[in-house]
């Protein structure tokens, strides 16, 4: 009998061992762990977004169909990253968090998140949610009425849940949170409703506040000289819609913060820290180890929370632990992640404003074109205020040490307003008249390519003539990258040329974060199809691609 | 047609002219707080002074015989839209109206 409840005790363990990410598991995911599993944001802490999974390669692409496909029952638009652990996929939007199995497609469970209709009124983009995360048995996912939640990853059922901040102040979130050591960290965002910024440390276990580092200092902080001596910093933008990515050697999360609040400059001279820029935080404390600024100064909606990717660079015969990012502001940064050194800024796009980085002073070098638009002349800005990347992720691939990801190239017509817009709780504070300059049809809408980190230039692009991407890459061992766009078509490309190899047509856009893994010892892809997710797919499409939020997963066939 | 065919026809274009909003019912007073509410909540997704809108309905090409379904829209929301009864005033609600008929050439 004894050995009987040992056994039963044993397997009860297991059991739960089975469904339980150990923090070890998070740290080796897509950094030696099992294949089978994708359990962090950007495929990995480092975010890169690349597989060593090659059965899918440029001979086999031409038999990969589809397997299965999943309702998710959302027409806002599917952004998200799909999760995996175990044989379950967690599938996350604005309106449910969805269980389903592996192999079939089939749903194990639904939560339904549940919020105010009035909320997208402090939502400026998109009713949005990027993916959820993983951690010892459960789901926790970040609601955009401000509310994290966690869930029973068996049941689904609510574990418990935490407000970290007012929606009728203006405050959202669309970003997946990120577990570390026990501490959930989400951000939020709500940048053009004049909050102010910051990232919230929550217990995993409970779901209380550990910890809130705001993103712009009070009077208090060193950084407060940047910014005027009144009270502007409470309403001063700088929000952290993009999760962050981690490095466990240095123990440090890289996080990106948005514009400045309010959009115009006027209301706020001074470079305002930490606006437009990186910081390097504590995950135990939110401290902050170090910053860089993109965009000092900010007044262009150039927010800086594109994603941070972690790898090694081979600078002058060495490896170097690097940090990229590819600025909406068209720059593309490479910085030593270790103490923030800026060691490449160049443009990846058109771009009018700035010529690149000072790498002396580390100070991005400006054009008359931003020294006119501060003055109060109406100026064309090249990128649009959208970026020449948004918030699609790029993929890096170690091996090649290119980047990989959509680039947009729009033209801004802009103009800070002569009056300062007057602040209300969870109204628009913007300030700026900005349109967009007609297009020249003969000029693409922006590319698909690979670009190299220290300078910015492309290795291939493939111009997008009738429609843009806003679809996240990955790239594998297989030579392939793995895209889509506002059409729905998912493609694989050939990652040496950028020719398409394969591609199949999905009922929507594909703007959301494709995923490999492995499951019964085959590889398997997956990605959600659903147009949505910005104020711009309507008139991109001009209305020929219409919503539907669906599932996806494809294998070889035999 | 018969007279009595032709007479409610008249009638009902009559009333149909009536009912369909002009630029001349509304004070420039009215325009103008609609297009002061109108460029602080709505311009970001149906465009700077109803141009060019980004991925929302063209009001230039809302019909003017329609106020109740505008109004029904705005307070209570529409597609993607959020209703929005919590925060504008209904003197603001009136003057969208307003704007939404009389304010930019159409």
């Amino acid at each position: 009998m004894k050995s009987v409840m040992v056994g039963m005790a044993l397997g009860a363990m297991l059991g739960t061992g089975a469904l339980a990410q150990t923090q070890q598991e998070l740290t080796r995911d897509g950094n030696g762990g099992s294949t089978d599993n994708v359990l962090t944001y950007g495929m990995g802490y480092h975010q890169q977004r690349y597989s060593k999974l090659d059965q899918i390669n440029k001979s086999t692409v031409k038999r990969l169909v589809p397997i299965w496909s999943t309702s998710l029952a959302n027409e806002y638009g599917e952004q998200g990253q799909p999760f995996v652990y175990d044989g379950t996929m967690y599938a996350a939007n604005v309106k449910r968090v969805v269980a389903m199995d592996v192999g079939t497609g089939r749903i194990k469970w639904n939560f339904d998140i549940e919020w105010d209709p009035a909320v997208p009124r402090v939502v400026c983009c998109g009713l949005n949610n990027r993916g959820v995360a993983l951690f010892d048995g459960k789901v926790y996912v970040a609601a955009i009425d401000a509310n994290v939640y966690a869930l029973d990853a068996k049941t689904g059922k609510q574990l418990w849940k935490s407000k970290i901040a007012e929606w009728k102040d203006g405050y959202s979130i669309t970003g997946a949170p990120s577990v570390v050591n026990g501490i959930v960290m989400s951000g939020m965002t709500g940048g053009e409703f004049g909050v102010r910024g910051f990232i919230v440390g929550l217990d995993a276990q409970t779901g209380k506040e550990v910890w809130r580092r705001h993103t712009t200092p009070d009077p208090t902080e060193k950084a407060y000289s940047t910014w005027p001596q009144d009270d502007s910093y409470k309403r001063g933008g700088a929000s952290t819609w993009i999760t962050g990515s981690y490095d466990p050697e240095l123990d440090l999360s890289y996080w990106g913060t948005s514009n400045g609040g309010p959009w115009t400059w006027k209301a706020r001279p001074g470079d305002n820290l930490w606006v437009a820029s990186v910081i390097a935080i504590r995950p135990k404390t939110g401290e902050i180890v170090w910053h860089y600024q993109w965009t000092p100064a900010e007044t262009y909606d150039f927010d800086g929370n594109n994603e941070n990717v972690l790898g090694e660079l081979t600078l002058n015969g060495t490896k170097r632990k690097v940090l990229m990012h590819a600025d909406r502001n068209g720059l593309l940064y490479v910085l030593d992640r270790t103490t923030g050194e800026v060691l490449a800024g160049n443009p990846y796009v058109k771009t009018n404003w700035a010529t690149g980085v000072d790498l002396k002073t580390g100070r991005v070098v400006e054009t008359d074109v931003a020294k006119r638009l501060r003055a109060g002349e109406q100026v064309e800005v090249e990128p649009r205020w959208t970026g020449g990347k948004n918030w699609m992720p790029m993929a890096f691939n170690p091996g090649t040490e290119k980047l990989y990801f959509s680039m947009l190239e729009e033209t801004a017509i802009y103009q800070l307003n002569k009056e300062l817009p007057e602040y209300k709780p969870g109204e628009r504070y913007m300030g700026v008249t900005n349109t967009t300059k007609d297009r020249d049809t003969s000029k693409p809408w922006g590319y698909w390519g690979a670009v190299l980190p220290m300078t910015g230039k492309p290795a291939w692009r493939t111009p997008l003539m009738d429609l843009p991407s806003w679809s996240g890459a990955m790239v594998t061992a297989g030579g392939l990258v793995f895209t889509g766009n506002t059409a729905g078509d998912f493609a694989a490309l050939d990652e040496a040329s950028g020719k398409i190899l394969w591609q199949f047509k999905t009922p929507s856009g594909v703007n959301s974060q494709p995923i490999t893994y492995t499951y019964k010892g085959k590889q398997y892809v997956t990605v959600f199809s659903g147009l949505g997710g910005g104020t711009s797919a309507k008139r991109e499409t001009a209305g020929k691609v219409l919503p539907a939020g669906t599932v996806w997963t494809f294998a070889l066939m035999d | 047609m018969k007279n009595a065919e032709l007479q409610k026809c008249v009638v009902g274009m009559v009333l149909a002219l009536a009912m369909s909003a002009h630029a001349e019912d509304f004070p420039p007073e009215q325009i103008k707080l609609g297009g002061d509410t109108y460029s602080r909540h709505c311009a970001p997704c149906h465009g700077v002074r109803m141009k060019n809108p980004e991925g929302a309905f063209d009001l230039t090409k809302f019909p003017k015989d329609q106020e109740s379904r505008f109004r029904n829209s705005v307070t209570k929301g529409k597609n993607s839209m959020p209703p929005w009864e919590s925060l504008l005033k209904p003197e603001e609600i009136d003057a969208l109206w307003a704007y939404v008929v009389a304010g930019e050439k159409q």
